[in-house]
């Protein structure tokens, strides 16, 4: 019967047709599944080049304090015997508080040379200011130090320490507490102008995260991270470390 | 041929497939656009899990908010659907055992989801059941498309041509 025949012979032609369609969504989604990965491989190179493209550009005419220690990373206050290391960053209020509560200790205890205080200026909060306050305040402290009065400075810039999401002090009033603690010399101003010291503002930042310092205040006592950083806490520790 | 039901069945699993893509593209791009503007803070977020080496938390913290930015625009357009949602399936795993990781440790980190992250300030406390507990729901919506990767409006069906 040519009915049958003819039945037949749509049957196998759809059959072929829905292989060969199969087929073909096989292959798309064989090449789209490989351009997607070489896509998705490409873009991660692409934030790659651009992050280290960045930090190069942002530690590019690197200019190192001469006056700062610890492989020029840090500004030491006092020669007593206990070491301690504070890495801060000036826009942030867990360090104002910090300061708030432990300088006058810190003031004793560098007074009666029982230890040697290394301040790391870091810059991670730059987005909580529309200026990268953190940069420019850690940069204008490096120029600080370089005339000799990190610091007094260090202490202006937390008592006058600016909101978290404002535009921070700008150049002017740096330059200003610069001066109210007697950085009167054009070399001071220049700097904080110029951004001379920014990138190794970025520097010092990089340095503290490669050795694990990710927050703000971190303080250690003869290299051990100190827990409570209160007054008392401070004392503490100090005295389990020169014992 | 179909039943009514099954067909409205069908139907439904297209739509909430479509709402899954679209909800899950979202995620990525605001993921990978809070984290885009400062690579170099999403390297110290990647650190502060202290899992890698810095040099490569800085490689990974750069590459990956463009990969979520990708991924999202991928989902967004209905590129490789089951793919996408394959890969943002393994991602969130990786994220959630990280912020699991970083819980028993005890380190003291905001998990860096939708921020540049980092370690907390006093007085911070993390939160990490309600980070995981999201990123559990982002899995949910990867694994709906894993399941259902037929959506609307899609360029899957442009290339695969409607089934």
């Amino acid at each position: 019967m040519s009915g049958k025949i003819n039945r037949d012979r749509a049957k196998a032609k759809r059959v072929v047709q829905e292989q060969l369609a199969k087929e073909r969504r096989r292959r798309v989604t064989l090449w789209t599944s490989l351009g997607v990965v070489a896509l998705l491989v490409i873009v991660g190179l692409i934030g790659w080049g651009l992050a280290a493209g960045q930090e190069s550009d942002k530690t590019a005419n690197l200019t190192t304090p001469s006056v700062a220690v610890d492989e020029g990373t840090a500004f030491a206050v006092g020669s007593g015997p206990v070491l301690i290391d504070i890495y801060e960053d000036f826009m942030c209020p867990a360090c104002g508080q910090f300061e708030a509560d432990a300088q006058t200790t810190i003031d004793q205890l560098v007074a009666a040379n029982k230890v040697t205080v290394r301040y790391h200026p870091i810059a991670i909060l730059d987005d909580a200011s529309t200026t990268e306050y953190s940069t420019r305040s850690a940069a204008a402290s490096a120029a600080a130090a370089q005339g000799g009065k990190f610091a007094e400075y260090h202490k202006a810039l937390f008592a006058n320490q600016p909101e978290e999401g404002s535009a921070g002090l700008d150049d002017a009033t740096l330059i200003e507490l610069g001066k109210s603690v007697g950085l009167t010399d054009a070399a001071f101003a220049d700097a904080v102008n110029d951004g001379t010291y920014r990138a190794w503002a970025t520097k010092v930042t990089d340095t503290a995260s490669a050795r694990g310092v990710s927050s703000t205040p971190t303080v250690q006592v003869g290299g051990k991270a100190l827990e409570d950083r209160t007054a008392a806490g401070l004392t503490a520790a100090v005295e389990a470390a020169g014992a | 041929m179909e039943t009514g039901q099954s067909a409205r069945t069908t139907t439904g699993w297209l739509w909430i497939s479509t709402a899954a893509r679209l909800g899950l593209a979202t995620v990525w791009l605001v993921a990978g656009g809070l984290k885009v503007g400062d690579l170099a803070a999403s390297g110290r977020a990647v650190n502060a899990y202290r899992v890698f080496p810095y040099e490569v938390a800085k490689v990974i913290g750069a590459a990956q908010p463009f990969l979520e930015i990708a991924l999202g625009l991928l989902l967004l357009v209905g590129l490789a659907v089951r793919l996408c949602a394959g890969i943002s399936a393994g991602l969130l795993v990786i994220f959630i055992a990280g912020i699991v990781s970083a819980w028993v440790r005890d380190l003291q980190i905001d998990c860096g989801c939708f921020s540049t992250g980092g370690e907390l300030g006093a007085g911070q406390s993390p939160q990490y059941l309600f980070d995981i507990a999201r990123d559990v729901g982002f899995l949910v919506l990867a694994g709906i498309l894993l399941w259902r990767p037929r959506t609307r409006f899609a360029i899957d069906n442009v290339l695969m041509g409607e089934e």
